[in-house]
């Protein structure tokens, strides 16, 4: 785990509230484990944002980190004023990845919202691997797509409004891409509303899955607590940023 | 070359900078790209009695210039502390104070005890006294003279070292608080712990924090803490440990002059878990700039209007 100032290469807008943001450290690219880490970063050295925000890594390559965030608040669309040759204070990489067992499981990948960013990775993670994982992507309508509706090639978008591929929500997609897979496991990244459901979904019908959760987050090392989640069961707490971000569906009470 | 050792209590430490509990975890469990041996101090995480897993989330949210904070004192327990941890400090090249927190005198007095038995690098202790007391249906120990005065004369029996009293700011007068554990035989103060606040969620009309209520911490609070440690510092003999909102060197001689003898960095860790050496190094700067030989020089050297 580094922290540092890192050079920015490129920063876009890649659909509607959509960014991309690439930057350069070779310290990060030689530390990063893979996909379902994550980075902590500071938008400016202003106290007006006192403290840092996880991003989930959407991609290492050479040297180059890529994120992909969602533009809602003051220090999101701050980040969107950085350009190329800025400087971004960046600490990571944090936390845990997916594991995959592909010679056990039939993967299956759903990305909800900004969560579809380490679901992209993996999915990468996986195609380098020779593995063609189905990958379903929900999102509230088609200007939030930067994907295309791609059955052929296992790619699903979901809209909730119908205006692109299958109508309704993740869930709707998981039902009809569920037909006919032996063995199925799911990894899963997304809002906490949308992996509640997906949750009680799989438990009823014995689908094990790994979620990539999100939490408000200081000091992305471990040690405020401020990071906590509750155990299923309700015996206690894990942190996100030092016991996850990756966990087992079923070690996780969302409720 | 400046000076920059520090006495307090029976205590010399390297420099006056520490961290502040709850911060820096156990001083144990911090990044490899932390040098804590730059640090004057390290106060821990209370140590409750038992273990304690914290409040449901969401704990912390982000407030102009600072943050809140409802952690409900998580900690692994003085049992697993000294098992676990205390074994580990053999290893660190800085000076270890433990917080200790309780919710009845008993709890304070037999956490102390058990790690006085087994200390070797523990330096001494700073007590928590913000903690709702079940004795006293909840209320805060820090907000009553008596109770305070009480808690420190029984601790004070039953260790020799440093023993240090955090105070709230959550109260009407802080300087009777000060007096009353000064008399009790405290070696010194810490001031501020956090103060009292609230966020609200206007979308999903719910408090920001679970418990509704929190800690204010970071800059934001930095005028509050100053006004409190030079009123303190005005009504007692013993050193004043200042706290709140410190993230620059140019803040630390702001309390120094206030009347400090050593400062605590909070916040400002969880920007930058290094902040404790970036703050050293501007201190350093300014004494250079100033011609200063003893950073000692400055404390207490507030000159008022009137």
């Amino acid at each position: 785990m580094i922290v540092e100032k890192a050079k920015i290469v490129s920063n876009n807008k890649i659909a509607k509230n959509i960014w991309k943001m690439v930057f350069k450290s070779e310290n990060i690219a030689d530390d990063y484990s893979g996909a379902g880490q994550f980075v902590s970063i500071l938008v400016n050295d202003s106290w007006e944002h006192s403290i840092r925000r996880p991003m989930s890594i959407a991609n290492v390559g050479d040297d180059n980190i890529s994120i992909i965030y969602k533009v809602f608040g003051s220090v999101t669309h701050s980040l969107t004023q950085l350009e190329s040759n800025d400087y971004i204070d960046v600490l990571g990489p944090i936390g845990n990845t997916f594991t995959v067992d592909y010679e056990q499981y039939t993967p299956i990948l759903i990305g909800g919202g900004i969560g579809l960013s380490p679901i992209l990775n993996l999915s990468k993670c996986l195609e380098q691997k020779g593995i063609n994982a189905t990958t379903i992507i929900g999102a509230k309508s088609s200007d939030e797509h930067f994907l295309w509706h791609n059955p052929n090639n296992n790619i699903f978008l979901s809209t909730d409004d119908g205006s692109f591929g299958i109508r309704g929500t993740v869930i709707d997609a998981l039902n009809i891409v569920l037909e006919g897979i032996v063995n199925p496991k799911i990894y899963a990244c997304g809002p906490e509303i949308m992996l509640l459901s997906l949750q009680k979904m799989l438990k009823e019908k014995s689908i094990p899955a790994q979620f990539s959760v999100e939490s408000y987050m200081a000091c992305g090392v471990g040690i405020c607590q401020g990071c906590a989640i509750p155990k299923s069961q309700n015996e206690g707490y894990h942190l996100v940023c030092k016991d996850g971000p990756v966990f087992e569906a079923n070690e996780v009470n969302f409720d | 070359m400046t000076s920059l050792t520090c006495k307090i209590g029976p205590v010399e430490f390297k420099n006056p900078v520490f961290t502040a509990s709850g911060t820096f975890g156990y001083g144990t469990d911090l990044p490899v790209f932390v040098d804590v041996s730059k640090l004057g101090a390290i106060v821990t995480k209370s140590i409750t009695y038992e273990t304690r897993v914290g409040n449901p989330p969401p704990r912390i949210v982000e407030t102009p210039s600072g943050m809140l904070n409802s952690i409900g004192l998580a900690n692994i327990g003085v049992k697993k502390f000294i098992n676990n941890i205390i074994p580990l400090y053999n290893n660190i090249n800085t000076k270890i104070i433990v917080n200790i927190a309780g919710s009845s005198n008993n709890e304070y007095i037999k956490v102390l005890k058990e790690i006085d038995a087994v200390s070797s690098d523990i330096v001494g202790y700073e007590i928590n006294i913000s903690c709702p007391n079940v004795e006293h249906g909840g209320m805060e120990l820090g907000v009553d003279a008596k109770l305070s005065n009480k808690l420190i004369t029984d601790l004070r029996k039953f260790t020799e070292k440093l023993l240090i009293v955090k105070l709230t700011p959550n109260i009407t007068d802080i300087t009777k608080i000060a007096i009353a554990v000064e008399d009790a035989g405290a070696d010194a103060i810490s001031a501020i712990n956090t103060v009292i606040g609230m966020g609200i969620d206007i979308n999903s009309r719910k408090p920001q924090i679970y418990k509704t209520y929190a800690g204010l911490s970071g800059p934001a609070i930095k005028p509050i803490a100053l006004a409190m440690v030079h009123k303190i510092s005005k009504v007692v003999s013993i050193p004043i440990i200042g706290i709140g909102g410190i993230v620059s060197g140019e803040n630390v001689v702001e309390f120094l002059l206030a009347g400090a003898t050593a400062v605590e960095i909070g916040t400002a860790n969880f920007r930058n878990p290094n902040a404790g050496d970036v703050i050293l190094n501007e201190i350093n700067q300014y004494l250079k700039k100033n011609k200063i030989a003893n950073y000692s020089e400055l404390i207490g050297k507030l000159n008022l209007y009137e």
